[in-house]
């Protein structure tokens, strides 16, 4: 308790020190729950791909119902599917008006010729999609054929690419705000240097004289979580509609509350980590 | 209880700051070392408390030896010496009762027992209407008093106090002696550095003298006094008595001659 009085009376000393500590450790977490909640996100876009059909064959308009269903059968009867299913036009009509059922001006504008009728196809094996769609790419019915995989393996490398970038953001971050902190806690000592002096000779310990610079980087870290986590709920929540009518239909919204307490609770972990490291740091330089 | 056995201590290469000194301090005593400035009085109060070690020779504190201590257990000496510093040491950001109960929170004594025990101290150096005060709002008389409540605070054995009325009036300097005086009845030994030449004119401790480093002079108290001063003492008497048996005799022979001449 006393060491904690101890650290508020250094942080109050010096308030501007304190306000950039705790302003470098929110932008550093404000930062790595933002790439929290989008890794979150990215992840339930891939999901949702994942579980979608792994084969689309649009026909054009002028085919016959008895052509697909002969393609249908085709299909099945290679024994690699696991499920194929007919869309006509209607059910796309029907699936396109639930998507945008809240935008009745989209709905107006389109009508089930504009859309195709398609056969969605699971594979028992993915590695027999392109056998599969070997069977059915040479009618002249067919429009084109549309591969899941493609689409989730373009994901998986933007999913990568945006990883590689935001852990090097967050590395760098990570960096600076050790910097920051060594630096400040190391001017605080600097110019406690007299006092501290004095505490030696009268008796002090090391730890004595360390655990309150300690308990201030800790503060630091968890204020900055704290707020950096807060900063990103709050624009999480206000950009989740937005985002929600973007993505239409594909529904990786919302983020669950349950992996939002999840982030703060590993931040005030990583927090305190990186508050009290920092502050480590500073104390085995400057308080030799 | 205090000894220095041979103690040299350097300051780089060329400044010695104490060069062979030997001496020893018994408990319960009250002694003074003076010296002009930069003779070696704080060297010495340094290297009782650990904050230098001896190049040469040994400091002893009861069985203790302190250039041996590891560095874990400093701290604990510090608490058992009281150390009244030149420049004070005070925290001037801190009450005078933050000051005073400082040392006791190094060993988790609880707040409300340090303050308590805070509180005694300061009545007994006569700041108990004090103690919410800053040091700047203090008197030097005042401040002084404060550094000596902070240094009592573990009812050390041992108490320095180095130049505790440097910078004083007369009155208040007399008022700290006394004040300390009363705390080596208590049974603490003092040991306590000043250059005020009419303090040590008037006191009939013993004063060790330093000078350039060397202990030049070791003047024994007037209550006690060492063996070897009192064989000092002894041979001075027996000089002078002899000194005085030869004046004597010479007169008798200047009365005989002129006795005879008449």
């Amino acid at each position: 308790m006393k060491h904690l009085k101890t650290a508020g009376r250094y942080i109050r000393r010096s308030p501007y020190q304190a306000l950039s500590a705790t302003l470098i450790m929110t932008l550093t977490f404000f930062a790595i729950s933002i790439f929290a909640v989008l890794t979150v996100l990215s992840v339930n876009l891939i999901n949702y791909f994942e579980t979608r059909p792994q084969l689309t064959v649009f026909f054009k308009d002028t085919v016959e119902i008895a052509q697909i269903d002969s393609m249908k059968a085709q299909l099945e009867a290679t024994g690699k599917t696991s499920d194929v299913k007919y869309i006509s036009k209607e059910q796309a009509l029907e699936i396109y008006k639930n998507i945008n059922k809240d935008e009745p001006e989209l709905i107006e504008l389109v009508t089930a010729d504009i859309l195709p009728a398609s056969l969605e196809v699971q594979a028992r094996n993915p590695e027999d999609l392109k056998s599969l769609a070997k069977v059915v790419s040479g009618s002249e019915q067919v429009d084109r054929i549309v591969f899941q995989e493609e689409i989730v393996d373009t994901l998986i490398s933007w999913t990568h690419a945006f990883q590689a970038i935001g852990i090097g953001v967050i590395a760098i971050l990570i960096t600076v705000s050790i910097f920051v902190i060594v630096t400040i806690i190391g001017i605080k000592i600097t110019a406690r240097k007299q006092d501290i002096e004095t505490m030696r000779l009268i008796g002090a310990s090391n730890w004595f004289i360390r655990v309150p610079f300690l308990i201030e980087g800790f503060i630091y870290g968890v204020m900055g979580a704290m707020i950096g986590w807060l900063l990103s709920y709050g624009i999480l929540l206000y950009t989740t509609p937005i985002l929600e009518s973007f993505l239409k239909g594909v529904p990786i919204f919302p983020v669950p509350p349950l992996t939002i307490v999840q982030i703060l609770g590993i931040e005030l972990v990583v927090a305190l980590g990186l508050g009290v490291f920092a502050s480590y740091i500073a104390v085995l330089r400057y308080l030799k | 209880m205090i000894q220095f056995k041979n103690v040299t201590k350097k300051y780089g290469k060329d400044i010695t700051a104490l060069h062979d000194v030997s001496f020893s301090i018994d408990k319960g005593d009250f002694v003074y070392l003076v010296g002009p400035t930069g003779s070696g009085k704080t060297t010495v109060f340094r290297l009782v408390i650990r904050d230098l070690v001896p190049d040469e020779g040994e400091v002893l504190i009861g069985d203790i030896s302190i250039g041996k201590l590891s560095g874990s257990k400093i701290p604990k000496l510090r608490r058992t010496v009281g150390t009244i510093f030149q420049d004070l040491k005070l925290l001037m950001d801190h009450t005078v009762m933050e000051n005073v109960i400082l040392p006791l929170q190094f060993t988790g004594v609880s707040e409300k027992n340090a303050r308590q025990q805070a509180e005694e101290i300061l009545l007994q150096v006569g700041l108990g209407d004090q103690k919410d005060k800053f040091p700047l709002q203090l008197s030097g008389g005042e401040r002084q008093r404060v550094a000596i409540a902070r240094a009592l605070i573990f009812n050390p054995e041992v108490l320095l106090a180095d130049e505790p009325t440097g910078n004083l009036d007369s009155e208040t300097s007399y008022q700290i002696i006394d004040l300390l005086q009363s705390i080596n009845k208590l049974g603490t030994t003092i040991l306590m550095a000043t250059h005020n030449k009419e303090i040590i004119d008037n006191t009939k401790q013993r004063v060790l003298t330093v000078e350039k480093g060397r202990l030049v002079h070791d003047r024994p108290s007037a209550h006690k006094k060492t063996t070897e001063s009192k064989k000092e003492d002894e041979g001075e008497e027996k000089e002078k008595k002899e000194e005085a048996l030869e004046h004597t005799d010479k007169k008798k022979d200047e009365k005989k001659e002129e006795h005879e001449t008449s």
